[in-house]
């Protein structure tokens, strides 16, 4: 799969990618550290992303603001999104259900908590039918 | 005479003499005949006179009768009726007045004077020195007392009765029971003292209306306005106010017209310095038989202040629910902000487990899981700091919570200095409540505590009270103490005594807080150098209240 992860902290990624390294499965990853660089990118790249990876709390432009570009654009709205945040903010939850994401995932504070979590998220969409442009 | 008539005689001739012996003898017959006559006569006057006399007595007796023939046809009548003799005692009545006075003058002795109530005896005698005067009595009214010691409203009318001879011997009268009018009017009277008493002394305004124009004012009404109560009479009601809301008001009025008995609005009133205030206005028409209105009945009630209150709280209100919201935010952020790192501390510290496992030895590793407990408490507390902050609007939870649980996850969450160690004597009980909070209190106060003895073995004893409404519990110490000036002022935010650099000074507004919510106490004991004791307790209604709201 090809995915775009959207994280500003070097950690968060160092543990997406230390996931995914784990898994049976190969996947192609592109980084970007906000969402205007994800922007760049999708705009950049010929072949959009099967799914999306965003952290809710990011500087400058919020992953809600992204997703709200993102759901607004011709092209971009019918790629699957999928939250990830620390935090439990219901008023958040709903917002980002409303504007439509294929997912919100709490980060739990194990890194073996968050493995398991990640683990099954790709599993999904890997069985999944995936949009392909 | 004769003897010179003799010697006439002797001179006549004897037929004169024949002659006047004849007259002579006549005039002696005639004399006799008239005595007879008058014997007859003084006879016959003497008689009359008799018959006179027996025909007067015949009348008056019939004068009587007649008197008594009166009596039976009043006797008959439906009113209470008695005759008296001069003293006011029954000789007779009917048998509506032997009903209504509840005595029967055939078989005891009864004073009519003697049933007047106390209050009424001046009143009586007047009454009767009036009849005697003048021979009637009308519309004599007064209190009597009848048999079974019962209180009637009587109203008589009554007049003397004569003899023959114009010599008054005794009274009859007639008896009016009014003793529903009586007290209708007593009622009547008392209800319009009392209206009166609440027309002048009413806080609420209250004005009198006829075609529109105020009538009558009180003083309430009067101060609201500012205009004497004359000033007043040349106003309608609509000259000195508006409607609040027009059209809502016109409808009300309309309603008013069309037979609706009272109608309420809100109206502002214009004083006599210009001034204005809203009042809450009743009008309440007073109808005719036909359902025409006779007057209006105006009440009004200034209700400005309200007004501007409920506005204040309006805006207050509003200003809360923006501020909750921005502190919400607010704590999320700093929530997320602060459990980031904990989530890369946690990572990291796992991978070099994972990733240098050969490398460590197991010292290392046992300190690097450590590290992740206390990563763990640290993120749990900043969880339950987020709740606590967005606590004003979310409910409590309730739960069963065993204290002296969480008063070991205490222990093994703070930071205990190894000369200072944690005690619980007695069990502590199991309570409903919110298991976060619980810690929070706990570990706010046993922290407190553990933080501030300096003396080389020190002790923090969590103590238990059950109390009659209230779960009491205490967090003794033998540490360096608080002066008595800061122990109002510890509890406040930010307020920090000790120079510890730890001591963010939030943990024990949080107490505070707290115990707030489940509506108990907290305060502080302490003696310089000896230690602290930190009391605080919780409502036990309040726990299982909110338990039950939970189920």
């Amino acid at each position: 799969m090809n995915i775009l992860f959207i994280e500003d902290d070097l950690i968060e990624t160092m543990k997406f990618k230390r996931t995914i390294g784990k898994l049976q499965t190969q996947h192609k990853i592109t980084e970007a550290k906000n969402g205007e660089e994800a922007l760049q990118v999708l705009g950049s790249d010929d072949q959009l992303p099967d799914i999306i990876l965003l952290d809710l709390n990011m500087p400058r432009m919020s992953g809600i603001e992204f997703l709200k570009i993102l759901k607004a654009d011709e092209r971009f709205k019918y790629l699957p999104t999928i939250m990830l945040t620390t935090s439990e903010n219901r008023a958040d939850l709903l917002e980002c259900y409303r504007i439509g994401i294929a997912g919100y995932i709490l980060k739990p504070l194990k890194y073996e908590d968050y493995e398991e979590k990640l683990t099954k998220v790709i599993q999904y969409w890997e069985v999944s039918e995936l949009v392909k442009a | 005479m004769e003897q010179k008539f003799n010697s006439t005689l002797f001179k006549m001739d004897s037929k004169e003499v024949i002659l006047l012996k004849k007259a002579l003898e006549r005039q002696k017959l005639a004399r006799i005949q008239a005595e007879k006559i008058l014997e007859s006569k003084s006879k016959e006057l003497y008689d009359t006179a008799r018959h006179l006399k027996s025909a007067n007595s015949k009348l008056e007796g019939l004068l009587n009768k007649e008197h008594s023939s009166l009596g039976d046809s009043f006797m008959d009548i439906v009113d209470p009726y008695v005759i008296m003799d001069m003293d006011y005692n029954v000789i007779t009545m009917n048998n509506s007045a032997i009903d209504f006075l509840g005595y029967d003058h055939r078989k005891e002795r009864l004073n009519v004077g003697k049933l007047v109530h106390k209050d009424y005896i001046p009143y009586t005698l007047q009454a009767f020195q009036s009849l005697k005067d003048v021979g009637t009595l009308k519309n004599y009214r007064a209190k009597i007392v009848v048999k079974g010691n019962r209180h009637k409203y009587i109203q008589i009318n009554c007049s003397l009765i004569y003899d023959t001879e114009g010599k008054p011997i005794g009274s009859h009268g007639i008896m009016r029971d009014i003793s529903q009018e009586t007290e209708i009017k007593h009622l009547l009277s008392e209800q319009k003292k009392q209206l009166h008493v609440i027309f002048d002394n009413s806080p609420l305004g209250i004005a009198l209306a006829v075609d529109g124009k105020i009538t009558k004012a009180n003083p309430s009404f009067v101060n609201l306005l500012g205009y004497t109560e004359n000033e007043l009479r040349k106003f309608s009601i609509e000259d000195v106010s508006t409607c609040y809301a027009k059209e809502e008001c016109d409808e009300l009025m309309r309603q008013l017209d069309q037979g609706e008995d009272t109608v309420s609005v809100t109206k502002e009133y214009i004083k006599k310095n210009g001034d204005t205030f809203l009042a809450k206005t009743n009008i309440s028409a007073v109808r005719d038989e036909n359902g025409q209105i006779e007057s209006q009945v105006i009440v009004i009630e200034d209700i400005t202040k309200e007004k501007e209150l409920e506005h204040q709280k309006e805006e207050l209100l509003s200003e809360l629910e923006s501020s909750n919201k921005n502190l919400q935010e607010y704590a999320h952020i700093v929530s997320h902000d602060l459990k980031s790192p904990l989530r890369s501390i946690s990572a990291l510290a796992s991978w070099i487990i994972e990733d240098y496992h050969d490398k460590l030895d197991e010292a290392g590793q046992q300190q690097l899981s450590l590290m992740q407990e206390k990563v763990a408490a640290m993120d749990k507390l900043i969880q339950g700091i987020l709740e606590y902050s967005t606590a004003n609007s979310s409910q409590l939870k309730s739960s069963e919570v065993d204290l002296n649980e969480i008063v070991e996850t205490i222990k093994e969450t703070i930071f205990i200095p190894d000369h200072v160690s944690v005690k619980v004597p007695e069990v502590l009980p199991c309570i409903q409540a919110d298991r976060t909070k619980m810690q929070q209190l706990f570990q706010n106060i046993i922290g407190n505590a553990v933080a501030h003895i300096e003396r080389e073995v020190g002790l923090v004893e969590v103590l238990f009270k059950d109390k009659k409404e209230h779960h009491h519990f205490i967090i003794k110490d033998n540490g360096v103490g608080i002066p008595e000036e800061y122990h109002k002022k510890i509890f406040q935010i930010f307020q920090s005594i000790g120079n510890k650099e730890r001591s963010t000074g939030i943990g024990l507004s949080i107490v505070k807080k707290i115990v707030d919510r489940y509506e108990g106490e907290v305060w502080v004991e302490s003696e310089m150098g000896l230690g602290t004791e930190f009391h605080f307790t919780l409502k036990k209604s309040v726990l299982t209240g909110q338990a039950k709201t939970q189920i």
